[in-house]
């Protein structure tokens, strides 16, 4: 039997769906456990609630289950007679069900015991009589009949019991001061008190076996309650991991919708570092190195002056030199302003090993986005580093093609191979970029043979 | 010499203003690359040589070079030489389209060595043709296909050289070696990329310019 999930399924709490029997009587019925609660028992709030509890459930399950008795059979004796026994039969299970969540709710309140909710009904099928007919289809809604029913018979002997012990304890306790009556005590010729003494003892015995009667009914109920009205437990583990998955999938769509802005939003301000540095600290440097190197070509008298003045010179262009550097490692703008295949070539050209590009003749590159193309641009920067510091390569190839939505990136060099992305290395770097982006990312680096990288970037639309 | 300079930082261009005033250059300076095109009008006095930079407002991007190509295509072999903040090979294939004579690509980074900025400035003044290390390297590494590749480290270092518009002579001063040898080189390398030898310093850097810019383009 397929199940649905039912609006408003319950989600898995902290707590126990289905306890043990002994952790209903923690609850319910602490006297039962023994102990001090079983001393205590005649005045413990347990056994005020269970006595509420039988009080209640007496008359209000003896009702409904002699409903259910009557209802049920005469339903089902109707049916034979011109079907009307059918809808009779309907909505009682209709009732029941009904019946099963106020029930589920009264023990809830009345002995703190929380039953799951039958959530997982069966799936109709097509058509309005199908549909009509599902409520008869549910074992759960059967099971409760069976509750109401079953419950005529315990809740009446639970109220009998309790109420005769009771009764008993009643009249025990309150013995010595009322009396048993002149008759008894004329014949057994003992003082009203000291007759009351010895009942006193009997009183408190009958007090305590109506308070563990009490809790006991409770208990019974409840465990009857979580048997025949409540969830069954593959039902709830099925709805359970309903509700895992979907919350799941849910979280998933949101990590990878803030991943990618998280990722966007480091490439913008990466592009805005390069500007500021490269409208600010650039700029004046390459003015300072001009005033300097101007100043050098002053004739000058003092030759321990010109020799500073070098120094400060030599220091502003290698600074210069290390800002580019800097700043290039951070965005280049050349690939802001002319793309993806313009920054290539630019890193091409800077390879001591010599390095052919090939990339795809149209505007595709264009159209692949800026993160796909910032993080293209990084793994070729990274790749070609690693074949002019490692590789001992004689020469390498880039080759950039636009497909499907997919920018493919292969760096191959002729070198001894055998690299590998250890944790923390540029690669690894690089590896982590690409997964942010929800690329594919591939090192062949057989020992002698090469190594080849190969890259999958999906492109933004 | 008369220079007009368009930069956009003020720092820079007080600086520059300052170098080429001392080395007794008349030099007048522009913010952007709007000014310095309205001051270059068909009918204004044209400057011995005009250096611009390319970033420039108000799109911070190529407003510069785009000025050039305007300029040059207005006043026929006005000196120019251009200033990059990066290289790149459509800027140079797009500024060196037409003529290449009296025209100059070089990384900006380049002007805090002054020797070589003045050297540049003259050169292009000259009617030489001046082209950055860098973007020879560029050409250097998507022409491999084309014969490039073929050449031994010796001649590229010779064809870098050659690109960058230098002469024989100069090559061999700065490769410290006869002019026959360089000489020797040029004409393999030539041979190489099936261009037919020539003397002419220009019509060898128009020759690799013009293989570039006519390369089908996915073919590199």
């Amino acid at each position: 039997m397929t199940s649905q999930l039912a609006p408003g399924a319950v989600r898995p709490t902290a707590v126990d769906p289905f306890p043990s029997t002994v952790a209903d009587m923690a609850t319910v019925a602490p006297a039962l456990l023994g102990g001090r609660a079983l001393v205590a028992a005649p005045v413990s709030a347990a056994t005020w609630r269970a006595l509420a509890q039988t009080m209640v459930g007496w008359p209000w399950l003896l009702t409904v289950g002699l409903l259910v008795l009557v209802w049920v059979p005469t339903s089902v004796s109707l049916i034979p007679a011109l079907l009307v026994g059918i809808p009779l039969l309907v909505w009682s299970q209709l009732a029941v069900r009904w019946f099963a969540r106020i029930e589920i709710a009264r023990l809830a309140a009345q002995t703190g015991a929380v039953i799951p909710l039958p959530h997982a009904r069966p799936a109709a099928g097509p058509g309005w009589w199908s549909r009509f007919l599902a409520p008869l289809r549910d074992g759960r809604t059967w099971a409760a009949n069976g509750y109401a029913a079953l419950s005529t018979l315990t809740t009446s002997l639970a109220f009998a019991l309790v109420v005769a012990a009771g009764a008993v304890a009643l009249a025990g306790v309150l013995a010595p001061v009322y009396g048993v009556g002149p008759a008894v005590e004329d014949r057994f010729g003992v003082s009203r008190l000291v007759l009351g003494l010895v009942l006193l003892p009997a009183g408190l015995v009958a007090a305590w076996v109506a308070a563990v009667a009490a809790q006991a009914a409770a208990l019974l109920q409840v465990r009857m309650g979580r048997t025949m009205l409540g969830c069954s437990r593959a039902a709830y583990r099925l709805a359970t991991a309903d509700a895992a998955r979907e919350r799941a999938e849910e979280r998933v769509v949101q990590v990878e919708s803030t991943r990618s802005q998280v990722v966007g939003a480091a490439d913008n301000e990466r592009r805005r570092i390069e500007r500021d540095l490269h409208d600010g600290a650039q700029q004046r440097l390459v003015a300072l190195g001009v005033e300097l190197g101007a100043a050098r070509r002053r004739p000058s008298s003092d030759p321990e002056a010109a020799a500073v003045l070098e120094r400060a010179h030599r220091e502003v262009q290698e600074t210069l030199a290390e800002l580019r550097d800097l700043v290039r490692g951070i965005h280049p703008a050349v690939l802001t302003d002319r793309g993806l295949d313009a920054a290539l070539s630019a890193l091409a050209s800077r390879s001591p090993v010599p390095v052919t590009v090939r990339t795809p003749d149209d505007d595709r590159l264009e159209r692949c986005g800026a993160a796909a193309q910032a993080a293209a641009y990084f793994v070729v920067a990274e790749a070609l580093t690693n074949v002019a510091k490692h590789a001992s390569a004689t020469s390498a190839d880039v080759t950039v093609t636009c497909a499907d939505g997919r920018l493919t990136l292969v760096v191959h060099d002729d070198g001894r191979g055998g690299a590998v992305a250890a944790p923390g290395s540029g690669l690894d770097g690089l590896r982590s970029r690409v997964a942010a982006l929800d690329g594919a990312f591939d090192l062949a680096s057989p020992a002698g043979a090469g190594t080849t990288l190969t890259v999958e970037l999906p492109c933004a639309s | 010499m008369r220079i007009v300079i368009a930069e956009d930082s003020v720092l820079l261009l007080d600086g520059l203003t300052r170098l080429l005033m001392a080395e007794g250059h008349d030099v007048t300076g522009h913010r952007t690359a709007d000014e310095l095109v309205a001051s270059l009008g068909p009918d204004a006095e044209l400057p011995d040589v005009v250096v611009t930079d390319v970033r420039m407002p108000p799109s911070h991007t190529d407003e510069g070079l785009r000025a050039a190509i305007h300029l040059r295509s207005l006043h026929h072999r006005l000196p120019v030489l251009v200033l990059s903040q990066y290289v790149e090979q459509r800027y140079a294939r797009e500024l060196f389209a037409g003529d290449v004579r009296a025209l100059g690509y070089v990384l900006k980074d380049r002007v805090t060595d002054v020797d070589e900025l003045l050297d540049a400035i003259a050169r292009v003044a000259g009617g030489g043709t001046v082209i950055d290390p860098e973007v020879v390297a560029q050409i250097m590494a998507r022409a491999s296909r084309t014969g490039l590749e073929d050449l031994t480290p010796r001649e590229r270092e010779v064809m870098a050289l050659v690109a960058e518009g230098r002469s024989n002579s100069a090559i061999a001063d700065r490769l410290v070696v006869g002019l026959p040898a360089v000489e020797k080189h040029v004409t393999s390398i030539l041979t190489k990329l099936g261009l037919p030898p020539d003397s002419d310093d220009h019509r060898r850097v128009l020759a690799v310019l013009r293989w570039l810019e006519h390369r089908p383009n996915g073919e590199s």
